[in-house]
């Protein structure tokens, strides 16, 4: 719907413009922001902590470096996630426990906050696609499109997320992540091309498939409808921590796959 | 029942035993025998008693014997007196005159025109337009919209900039009920909402009603919008058409027996996809963008009592790129009516109305093709009496009952990754039963009052239980097709009283309840094909609108200046709103991403308007607000609605510089739409994230824009007339902030990003017209 409105625009507007105006904006009271990742691929936890800051200031977000961070695996066995710096906290060599929840503290700012997450069993790639793509409304100059294949499992509610990386780089942009669920492609083998880059000759792409919650995967897509300028009514992510801080805590298995085209 | 014993009593204590007449018959356009609906009959020697035309041109008057002068009158015509000697029931079908053919001889004054209705008219002020008095206002692209002229009016407000979608009294979008000669309109917009679906060609009269809404109309709960095709010229056969820089026009219409019955054939189609042709760029040139749309309406009067009805609308757009993907959307109306003169005091009308919306998509080629489809569609029968009981007392009636089919959507094709999904029809069974009468309490008082009652029966549809997280906790596939999974239903009472203070001013008070059972899913801030509509159910409640309304009316130096002022009070129920990131398309549980609350709006309304001599336009204020309270949103406070504009400005002037020019010109200033802005940001993974406090807690920029045209009339040959109009739309080129977006620029700071639609767009339209 996006692109057909931009589209329609477009080609109906004789004179459409953008400029850049200024806006005077409040400035929220700081809010602490938790970014937790548990990966399988190298039994590692961290956690990065930071707060809010000005919409307009340049400046990196500030972070909280006196934080006391634990993780607690489902038998109830907690271990403590050292500070390293500049907001991160690190633990490694923590061996996953594949179907078991995990649950994470942080005490931050005077205040305990809490989220769980379950460690699911990976999901394995079949292989990577790669097709060329003409030049289109929809695909600009073109170029190579790559896509992931998998075998869904055969019970409903499998969420996952992939992450390109291209020539050894992560594309870390939120419109380059694809999320899917399996309500259209329940228990079949998924062909997906990921529209969301093109690439040219010669690139290695490598695909990173990750096995999310659905609570995460819920989190993905409303963060990428803040980016949407005709959202009618943008708002924050519902929180994934108690007691109100911003950010997610993913424990995930990852499949990896990577491709040179030509 | 409280309701109904008050009516019965008030109508027993006004009945007369003496010996009374009925004048009965239809008011009717002497130039092309159309039907006319605004118009009354009064009687000179009898203050303040008269009848007015209903809803199908009929009218009827009860007197006793006696010599009368009655006065026919309709906004824009010249008034026809007729003597009578009143000793048994007459029938007469009076014509009018356009009073134009008068005026073009230097303003001679029309004597016995007293048009002060909108002072003596019982019900709360109805907005209403032919769309031959607006056919000088410039619009953008050159054309001619109705509903965009409604947005010039106090109380209604524009959906967006050059937007057909529109907001009345602080309601949401879908709660207008629009209707096509009795036929719901779900999605009234071409192009994403640029241009409407009512052809001004076909479109003989409309009339908004924003409060007092008559018992009649039922549905939705803030506005009705009544559009009425042309019947077509039972006199003589006519072309008509025009040649625009968007679409062209044509009409074709006449006679089927003369006088007896007429037909009205329209179309319309826009091409612009005909210029993307020229295009160098090969992308352009195999986009397929346009719609076109088709009326048409025939009529024939089988004896004296009894005429028939056929109408029907068609109207598609389409959008594409080369085969690989398709996209296209339309209504389709009709209706069947069946009018009978009973007696010469009761009227009646049956009518049998079909109405569906659908869309498709198709993307892809061969094999891989996949599509998605959704449609509503309804089958409605109605039955309507108008009873004229006496000169005091006019009585509506009737019944109507309607089936609706929902199909929130299908996936179908695709590769063998996909499994078809398609998601269950749902069925609804809605109906309404309502009597109202307007009556007359002495001469200075006129009072309309009613009740409706309606119900809406979801069957045969599978029953789906939700926690407070909108996650699933039961479904129920065991329903029948008739079997009923839930049933809402309720009184809708219906009140307006006016005081005549004199001939020149009144008091108008209304109330109105609606309960409306379909509502719209849209998140996003343009109108879109894929808006869904979903019945009430076990999950979602009909909406409830609550109105109180008071206005004064003035007229001035003979009825050529016109003043309301109006004020409301609007309470709503039963209001939605989305859950974060809510997917609205393709989803069986959707009515889990719903959250519920209410809200109110209030303002106050001023139009002042001239509507004689050679400059006449209006000039309209509004001073609004709109509020909502969810317990889900913005932590429970009560936040503004997108559409809290709290001042809205609209100057319309229209000037004959002479017989063969006429000047039109258009002003509009109004303070920005609600809007929610980030109040800091965060980041995830790199991505700088902006952070909210608050639901719509900004504002947009003022808006502000002049638009002018001007009309050369050519000269006119004997059967044939044409016109040249040539407009500029945003006359000084005011860049408004349609969108704000917020950016990372070059530099990696993030700034405010204003995307301005239209800057000034001129157009040339060539109207032409063989009698």
């Amino acid at each position: 719907m996006k692109y057909l409105a931009i589209i329609l625009l477009g080609l109906i507007t004789f004179a459409s413009c953008q400029k850049s105006i200024d806006i005077d904006l409040n400035e929220a009271n700081p809010v602490v922001v938790i970014e937790a990742n548990f990966t399988a691929e190298d039994s590692t936890v961290r956690v990065l902590i930071t707060e809010t800051s000005n919409f307009f200031s340049g400046d990196e977000e500030p972070t909280i470096d006196d934080a006391v961070v634990t993780i607690t695996n489902q038998a109830g066995v907690s271990q403590q996630v050292p500070f390293v710096s500049e907001g991160l906290y690190t633990l490694e060599n923590y061996i996953p426990e594949f179907n078991s929840t995990y649950t994470m503290t942080v005490f931050a700012n005077g205040v305990t906050y809490t989220a769980t997450c379950d460690m699911l069993p990976v999901i394995d790639q079949q292989g990577i696609i790669f097709d060329s793509i003409p030049p289109g409304p929809f695909s600009g100059d073109g170029g190579y499109v790559v896509a992931v294949t998998y075998q869904d499992p055969p019970e409903e509610g499998n969420f996952t997320s992939t992450h390109l990386v291209r020539n050894g780089k992560e594309l870390k942009k939120l419109n380059d992540i694809v999320l899917n669920d399996d309500q259209l492609t329940n228990g079949n083998l998924v062909i997906r091309p990921l529209f969301v880059k093109f690439f040219d000759l010669g690139d290695t792409v490598e695909i990173e498939l990750r096995t999310i919650n659905e609570k995460i995967h819920d989190y993905y897509v409303e963060l990428s409808s803040l980016t949407d300028p005709n959202s009618a009514a943008p708002a924050n992510p519902d929180y994934l921590w108690e007691n109100r801080a911003l950010g997610f805590f993913n424990a995930y298995p990852s499949s990896r796959q990577s491709v040179v085209i030509q | 029942m409280k309701y109904l014993s008050a009516l019965i009593i008030l109508f027993a204590v006004s009945t007369s035993f003496a010996q009374t007449y009925t004048i009965s018959g239809t008011l009717k356009d002497s130039t092309n025998g159309e039907d006319m609906f605004g118009g009354s009959v009064i009687v000179k020697e009898l203050s303040n008693t008269g009848a007015t035309v209903n809803s199908y041109g009929f009218y009827s008057l009860t007197l006793e014997k006696g010599n009368y002068t009655l006065m026919y009158r309709s906004a824009g015509y010249e008034t026809k007196e007729i003597k009578i000697n009143l000793v048994e029931d007459m029938s007469f079908d009076v014509e009018l005159a356009l009073p134009k053919d008068v005026q073009e001889m230097e303003d001679v004054v029309v004597t016995g025109e007293k048009e002060n209705e909108n002072i003596t008219s019982s019900g709360m002020n109805v907005t209403k337009f032919d769309p031959k008095d607006i056919e000088t206002i410039p619009v953008i692209f050159g054309e001619k919209d109705i509903m965009k002229t409604l947005q010039l009016t106090p109380g209604v407000k524009t959906a967006g900039e050059g937007n057909s979608g529109f907001f009345v009294r602080g309601g949401g979008a879908d709660q207008n009920l629009v209707l096509l000669d009795e036929a719901v309109v779900y999605n009234a917009s071409h192009l994403l909402g640029f241009f409407s679906v009512f052809n001004s060609d076909a479109v003989k009269d409309v009339a908004l009603y924003k409060s007092g809404i008559p018992a009649e109309y039922g549905g939705r709960a803030s506005s009705v919008m009544d559009v009425k095709m042309k019947d077509g010229n039972s006199k003589n056969f006519g072309v008509s058409g025009g040649i625009g820089l968007i679409s062209s026009r044509l009409a074709v219409e006449g006679p089927i027996v003369k006088d007896k019955g007429s037909f009205i054939l329209s179309g319309r189609r826009s091409y612009l996809d005909l210029f993307l042709k020229l295009s160098k760029d090969e992308n352009i040139r195999n986009t397929k963008l346009y719609f076109y749309d088709m009326n048409m309406k025939a009529n024939y009067k089988i004896s004296k009592k009894d005429r028939i009805f056929l109408s029907g609308y068609f109207g598609r757009d389409n959008f594409g790129f080369g085969d690989q993907f398709g996209f296209d959307w339309g209504n389709a109306t009709g209706t069947i009516r069946y009018n009978r003169i009973i007696t010469d005091k009761l009227f009646s009308n049956t009518s049998v109305i079909f109405s569906n919306y659908d869309y498709r998509f198709t993307i892809g080629t061969g094999e891989d093709a996949f599509g998605v489809n959704s449609s509503i569609q309804d089958w409605n029968v109605k039955q309507d009496f108008s009873w004229f009981a006496n000169s005091n007392n006019t009585l509506k009636f009737g019944v109507n009952g309607m089936h609706h089919t929902f199909k929130p959507g299908a996936l179908t094709g695709g590769n063998e990754s996909f499994n078809e999904f398609i998601l269950d029809s749902r069925y609804g069974i809605e109906f309404g039963a309502y009597v109202q009468n307007e009556q007359k309490l002495g001469p200075r008082i006129n009072i309309m009052y009613g009740l409706r009652y309606s119900g809406f029966d979801l069957v045969g549809s599978d029953k789906y239980e939700f926690d407070d997280d909108g996650d699933v906790t039961s479904v129920d596939t065991t329903l029948g097709r008739w079997e009923s999974l839930s049933f809402h239903h309720g009184l809708e009472p219906r009140f307006s009283m006016s005081y005549v203070i004199s001939e020149n001013n009144s008091i108008k008070l209304g109330y109105n309840r609606n309960l409306q059972y379909l509502h719209q899913l849209s998140n996003s801030t343009t109108s879109s094909p894929t808006d869904v509509w979903v019945p009430s159910s076990n999950n979602i409640k009909p909406q409830i609108g609550d109105q109180i309304a008071l206005g004064y009316y003035q007229n001035l130096k003979k009825n050529t200046y016109r003043i309301s002022t109006e004020i409301y009070y609007k309470a709503l129920q039963n209001q939605i709103d989305y859950r974060n990131g809510a997917d609205l398309v393709l989803n069986d549980q959707v009515e889990g991403e719903l959250v519920f609350g209410k809200g109110r709006a209030y303002g106050l309304e001023l139009l002042l308007e001239k509507k004689k001599g050679k400059f006449t336009g209006w000039i309209s204020y509004t001073l609004s607000r709109s509020l909502r309270q969810f317990d889900d949103i913005n932590d429970g406070n009560e936040f503004s609605a997108r559409q809290d504009r709290i001042h809205d400005i609209s100057v319309v002037l229209m000037y004959k510089i002479t017989k063969n020019l006429a000047l039109a010109g258009t002003f509009i200033y109004y303070t920005g739409d609600a809007v929610t802005f980030p109040s800091g940001k965060y980041e995830v993974n790199g991505n700088v994230i902006p952070l909210f406090t608050e639901r719509n807690g900004y504002r947009m920029p003022d808006y502000h824009r002049a638009d002018i045209g001007l009309t050369w009339y050519l000269k006119d040959k004997k059967r044939f007339e044409h016109n040249l109009n040539f407009s500029i739309y945003n006359l000084y080129s005011r860049e408004n902030a349609y969108t704000i977006s917020f950016e990372e620029n070059a530099s990696g700071d993030i700034e405010a990003l204003q995307t301005a639609l239209f800057k000034m767009v001129p157009s040339i339209t060539y109207n032409f017209k063989i009698k």
